[in-house]
């Protein structure tokens, strides 16, 4: 018998990801899991970026997927980000259109 | 009893095509081989090539080229003009040799297939020398190179890079395989001779040997200049071929064109684009690669369309603004991912530098300065470790190079922009929207896979980044780390420093 568990039941996953760091020149690859929140998609992305070829700015970071900003809180699974999905990450500039 | 004139004669033996009567003439020269599509087959026979010699012309000529490269070579090596040379313009050549040598080679398998499959034994005579032409430089590239090794164990990448999975290699691998490999003769006389041999490799052994010559690198402006003396004889395969395929099939003949211009382009941006504007050094720069480009290749381009009543490219004004971005791109991700090339990439963006770039590229610093300034204080903080890469870049699935050419939004800021596609069941990405539309038109055909394919396929084990290493062919003596961090870094020591990332145990 074979049983179908929900994305929630099966534990994390991988899902590797195509994604840009602020104004970085290239789109890099992320590998995150299912279970991650967006903060901490962000900060996977940023730890190749940030300080090292983007300045880092005392500012939130937002995940954009497909046009729309996630919340913090919202895991990969939940927001149905599929491997070899693009996502960019920004400052949370205020007054900056994202 | 006095020889004939070699035009007296040549046009009669050089007609060896005859009618077949106990084979059908597809079984010679299967479509899938000479590719004549829509092209009535007696139309070929109008082939005429430009350039016209015989055999022993030929040997006699090749014979004194041969003779001429090799007497400066051993003249030099007794010399000690190698150590004086600037490490980034060695890398310049290390990056030539194991880019180039074993191209050279699939170049000789393209000439062969024209010689054989070619539609009028006109063009597949010239192919007979061009073949021969290829063998010759892929030899002689092989065997410069190899002198180096002793001195240099990143020059036994001459012979070995194109075998490897390097993601150059697997990048030039894609190119030519499609160029010159897989293509059918008619196809190979457009992509190779007409588009790559007549317009690009201007670029490569024109520029480059200029830029050789005022580096101090005889042997290699030597070398470089040997070939190009014979690639302007083969490249006339390309002329004869599109004029016949333009009268019968202009959509083709335009498609064949555009996507080899477009494809030479993307590669030529990271072979030579870097080596001229970073790595050759300043005071010996010529033109940049913009004015090169300009002058020798879209002039060209453009009245060779104009001359076969072809269009510009749909993607002209894409490939036009990216010659202010893709190879500057190009060149500070070889940079970054240093440790994945058998090369000494000099970063260049000293202050001196920098300025001759702004002049060149007015909008370099908007693009490229914050890159070039975060890494730079990194490197005076005593962080080259932050410099350095923990993850790919994400490579093109057209041009498999990495995804890196930012354009303008409407509020200034330069940003590298997703293009994909969903094809098949899976998403892929690409640099540009030509690579993109490339794709979509070729997607019958059988691309290699990019190294993110590899990787993420459980093709590279262990999966991290010394995998990745290892996977590539690169072990601790020749993978890439900057020669001389001070050159391009001292111009800005004990500046004010802010949002870098603080050093490890800090």
């Amino acid at each position: 018998m074979t049983t179908h568990m929900s994305a929630q039941d099966r534990g994390p996953e991988l899902v590797p990801l195509n994604a840009t760091f602020a104004t970085d020149f290239v789109q890099i690859l992320v590998l995150v899991t299912t279970a991650n929140t967006m903060r901490e998609v962000a900060a996977m992305v940023a730890q190749h970026v940030e300080g090292k070829r983007v300045r880092a700015l005392p500012y939130d970071k937002i995940v954009t997927y497909h046009g729309k900003r996630l919340p913090a809180h919202m895991t990969v699974a939940a927001a149905g980000i599929q491997p070899l999905d693009h996502i960019a990450v920004d400052y949370d500039i205020p007054g900056r259109p994202s | 009893m006095a020889l004939l004139k070699r035009e007296e004669w040549q046009d009669f033996v050089r007609d060896v095509d005859w009618s077949y009567s106990y084979v059908d003439p597809e079984a010679i020269y299967p479509e899938w081989h000479s590719g004549t599509g829509k092209v009535p087959r007696e139309a070929w026979q109008a082939w005429e090539e430009g350039y016209k010699v015989s055999y022993p012309e030929y040997v006699a000529t090749q014979r004194e080229k041969e003779a001429a490269a090799y007497a400066v070579k051993a003249a030099l090596q007794r010399s000690a003009n190698w150590e004086s040379l600037n490490e980034g313009w060695k890398s310049a050549t290390k990056m030539h040799f194991g880019g180039v040598a074993l191209s050279e080679y699939a170049a000789v398998l393209a000439e062969l297939k024209m010689a054989r499959f070619g539609l009028a034994s006109s063009w597949r005579n010239m192919a007979v020398f061009g073949q021969l032409d290829e063998l010759r430089h892929a030899a002689i590239t092989t065997f410069f190179g190899h002198e180096f090794i002793g001195r240099d164990p990143q020059y036994d990448w001459t012979q070995k890079a194109y075998q490897t999975n390097d993601w150059v290699a697997i990048s030039l691998r894609n190119l030519f395989d499609a160029m010159m490999s897989s293509a059918n003769a008619v196809d190979i006389a457009l992509q190779l001779p007409l588009v790559f041999e007549t317009g690009f490799t201007n670029l490569q052994f024109v520029a480059l040997a200029a830029d050789a010559l005022a580096s101090g690198d005889v042997n290699f402006a030597n070398m470089i200049s040997s070939i190009q003396t014979d690639e302007a004889r083969h490249s006339q395969q390309g002329g004869p071929t599109l004029e016949i395929l333009v009268a019968h099939d202009p959509v083709r003949a335009q498609w064949v064109v555009d996507k080899a211009f477009w494809a030479s382009a993307r590669a030529l941006a990271a072979l030579t684009g870097p080596a001229m504007d970073y790595y050759t050094p300043l005071e010996h720069r010529k033109q940049s690669y913009r004015e090169f480009m300009e002058e020798w290749i879209i002039d060209q381009f453009v009245q060779t369309l104009e001359q076969y009543g072809l269009k510009k490219p749909w993607y002209w004004d894409e490939f036009l603004r990216g010659l202010d971005v893709w190879h500057h791109a190009l060149h500070l991700g070889l940079w970054v991912w240093r440790p994945t090339i058998w090369w000494r990439p000099i970063a260049a963006v000293s202050k001196d530098e920098r300025a001759w770039l702004v002049e060149k590229y007015p909008n370099w610093e908007k693009v490229f300065g914050e890159k070039w300034d975060v890494i730079i204080d990194n490197v005076n903080s005593g962080n080259v470790a932050a410099t350095l890469p923990e993850t790919l870049p994400w490579l093109c699935s057209t041009c498999q190079l990495p995804a890196c050419n930012a354009t303008q939004s409407r509020d200034g800021i330069w940003r590298v922009r997703d293009v994909q596609l969903s094809y098949d069941g899976r998403i892929y990405h690409f640099c540009t929207k030509a690579c993109r539309q490339i794709f979509w038109k070729d997607r019958a055909n059988v691309n290699h896979e990019t190294l993110i394919d590899r990787f993420l396929t459980g093709q590279v084990q262990p999966m991290d980044f010394g995998g990745v290493l290892d996977y590539m062919g690169l072990t601790p003596e020749v993978m890439g780390d900057d020669p001389d961090y001070e050159a391009w870094t001292k111009d800005y020591v004990a500046r004010p420093v802010e949002g870098i990332v603080p050093r490890a145990g800090s």
